[in-house]
């Protein structure tokens, strides 16, 4: 009970002529049993690219299959595909068992079946105790759970979920994210899951489809298509490198001042010099270009791996016990760096933190991304 | 509940209380009148608010019951009162069902559907129905004597044709019922479409269940204003035994004899036909009926 998902130059425009494209030239193949998160900001259209896969959208042009089968056309209860909506959308004047068998009632299926599954899927998730209950009379969590029941008890081939734990408390939201994960790992269906929670698109997923509210006279808002670390160590460009990661990635503007096929010497707008475990032999010295530093990527002056070394005034530093995170002014841009616990850094004190070259990241004039030729991890 | 308040907020309450007692008996007297009428000896449309004599002759009149005159004389019942009251439940019920089923239809089509000149038609139905039916009186005369050429059996002087007549009232409700499934998330109706439900199926089972006290209220606003209705019905019926109770009543009073007492009791029998349905109606006026469906 699983299918693939791709879809062939998928364009979505709400009002063709008029308005500009949601979604343009999406090409997504997600594998069987795959689980495969749409992130991004608000407007980017990853809400309506679960929609068009449900069939509640209809596709502008290109093409959607499900499991081989062209499904443009299809409507939404013949694709295989369950959905769990943001606002769980449960029947207010149904009992939670109710709920639970009203599409297997509505399809006509026998009673045993309808009995076994509700019982199947109930006890999974725990609904039991509450299954004569109406939503109302349910904890956020609980109708949560109800609204991802619904969906299970018709054996869907793809799941979809649209932003499912953005109504839940902090504490709730990991706790349901580890079941969900869980939940995919012992059913083993295709699953799209669609959140604007970063943290939740690199823990749960196989691979991330990253979009952007389309950009004038872009060819795609679809802006990289890959798995958490490739896109945390390899962004394809500036959005989805300042998008992936938390705290968000720190840029510095300068210009190329020696190319390199491994190594690439940077002058920044500040003044300094950087040099940068990048791949810039298809540029030329003087190109305007962006550096990028995640905060967690610096490494204490003292470091031998501190290649460059970049000054700041101490805006405000958080001490949260297990680490700190120092918010400085670099040449009047701001520069996050996550530090050792309890490093002294007074407000308005001078801060110095070394950057290895192969923590480097760089960009171009247009935002594309230079090969890297190193990859940092704190651990070495 | 109980917030401590300072000294000024009670005489305020007690005020307001002594504005609403005021307005209450402001409305109440009238129709304590016509019940003293109604029991009062004679067809005088003045006297005592008790009657010092009270008679049952009115009432016995208004049931279709003969009664004796001062003179010993047996005097059956000029009119039939109850067949009327009979023929206006029965006009009132079947106007306000159709137009409860019309009306939801109609305001589904515009709250979820999306067609060319939705905005346009549905201002334009709402200032339609500012023009008082009244005024259309003579068309409506000639409309039905028209359709009586061709199919009698909903022309002039049927109750089908009155029924008819009144079904052109829904614009109000329209707008009435669209504005409350307006507030009814979309994605209800797009889970039960995921579910399998055809449209009909997810208006049927999700949207109509949980807009009954809406419906209600449209059921409750389209009957009062069938069983009162006064102008289209006395154009429309003409003989005796087909009339509605509004209509008829009129008969009590003709320019030679006033006959109020008789009207009175008439007045407050169509009265309870209102408050049954009233009554039953209530116990679906109920809120929170949508509540825990949907979050965000």
């Amino acid at each position: 009970m699983s299918a693939d998902v791709r879809t062939e130059h998928l364009v979505k425009n709400y009002n063709p002529g008029v308005a500009r494209d949601v979604l343009r030239d999406i090409n997504l193949d997600i594998k069987e049993g795959a689980f495969t998160v749409f992130v991004g900001p608000s407007g980017c259209g990853k809400s309506t690219l679960l929609r068009a896969i449900a069939g509640l959208d209809d596709i502008t042009s290109g093409d959607l299959y499900i499991g081989g089968k062209r499904m443009n056309d299809v409507p939404p209860v013949d694709r295989g595909v369950g959905m769990v909506f943001q606002s769980y959308a449960l029947y207010p004047h149904m009992t939670v068992r109710e709920n639970l068998a009203f599409g297997l009632k509505i399809k006509k299926a026998d009673r045993k079946t309808i009995k076994e599954r509700v019982a199947q899927a109930s006890d999974m998730l725990g609904l039991d105790p509450f299954l004569e209950r109406k939503p109302k009379a349910l904890s956020g969590g609980q109708r949560q759970r109800v609204a991802i029941g619904r969906a299970l008890v018709q054996h869907p081939a793809v799941f979809l979920l649209d932003e499912p734990l953005s109504n839940l408390d902090a504490a709730l939201r990991v706790k349901t994210r580890i079941e969900l994960a869980k939940m995919h790992r012992s059913r083993g269906s295709t699953t799209i899951y669609v959140t604007h929670d970063q943290v939740e698109a690199m823990t749960l997923a196989d691979n991330i489809v990253v979009l952007s509210p389309l950009a004038e006279g872009a060819t795609t808002n679809l802006e990289q298509y890959g798995s958490p670390l490739a896109l945390y160590h390899k962004p394809a460009n500036r959005f989805v490198a300042g998008f992936i990661g938390s705290p968000k990635m720190n840029f510095l503007k300068g210009m190329l001042e020696q190319i390199g096929d491994s190594k690439s010497r940077i002058k920044l707008d500040t003044g300094l010099s950087i040099d940068a475990a990048v791949d810039s032999s298809g540029a030329r010295p003087g190109d305007k270009v962006e550096v990028g530093i995640r905060p967690e990527h610096t490494v204490m002056l003292d470091s031998p791996r501190a290649d460059n070394k970049i000054t700041g005034t101490v805006q405000v530093a958080e001490h949260l016990g297990s680490e700190s995170f120092v918010y400085m002014d670099v040449g009047g841009k701001d520069f996050t760096v996550k530090v050792r616990p309890e490093t002294p850094a007074d407000m308005g004190s001078q801060f110095d933190i070394g950057v290895p070259a192969d923590a480097c990241y760089l960009f171009d004039a247009e935002g594309h991304a230079f090969p890297r030729t190193g990859q940092f991890s704190p651990g070495d | 509940m109980a917030m401590v308040q300072p000294e000024s907020v009670r005489y305020r309450r007690w005020a307001a209380h002594a504005v609403l007692i005021g307005f209450l008996a402001l409305i109440i007297f009238p129709l304590l009148m016509i019940i003293a009428i109604s029991f009062r000896t004679g067809n005088y449309s003045v006297g005592e608010l008790i009657p010092s004599n009270p008679t049952l002759d009115h009432w016995k009149l208004a049931l279709g019951m003969s009664i004796e005159d001062a003179n010993g004389r047996i005097v059956p019942p000029p009119f039939p009162v109850l067949l009327w009251l009979w023929n206006s439940v029965k006009v009132a019920v079947i106007t306000a069902v159709l137009i409860v089923c019309l009306s939801t239809t109609c305001a589904y089509a515009f709250a979820r559907l999306y067609f060319a000149g939705r905005s346009l038609l549905l201002k334009a139905m709402l200032i339609f129905q500012m023009f008082p039916a009244v005024l259309a009186l003579v068309a409506y005369y000639a409309l039905f004597s028209r359709i009586s050429d061709y199919f009698p059996p909903i022309g002039l002087n049927t109750h089908p044709g009155l029924i008819f007549a009144y079904l052109g009232g829904i614009a109000l409700h329209v707008w009435t019922i669209k504005g409350y499934f307006e507030t009814i998330d979309k994605s209800l109706e797009e889970s039960a479409t995921l579910d399998g439900a055809s449209p009909w199926q997810a208006f049927r089972l999700i949207l109509l269940p949980l807009s009954v006290p809406i419906l209600a209220v449209v059921f409750i606003l389209a009957f009062i204003t069938a069983i009162t209705e006064y102008p289209v019905a006395s154009i429309l019926l003409q003989d005796e035994s087909k009339l509605t109770l509004a209509v008829g009543s009129q008969y009590y009073l003709n320019p030679q004899e006033y006959k109020w007492g008789d009207f009175a009791a008439a007045a407050v029998l169509s009265g309870f036909p209102i408050t049954i349905v009233f009554l039953l109606a209530q116990r679906w006026l109920v809120g929170g009926l949508t509540a825990g469906g949907v979050k965000g």
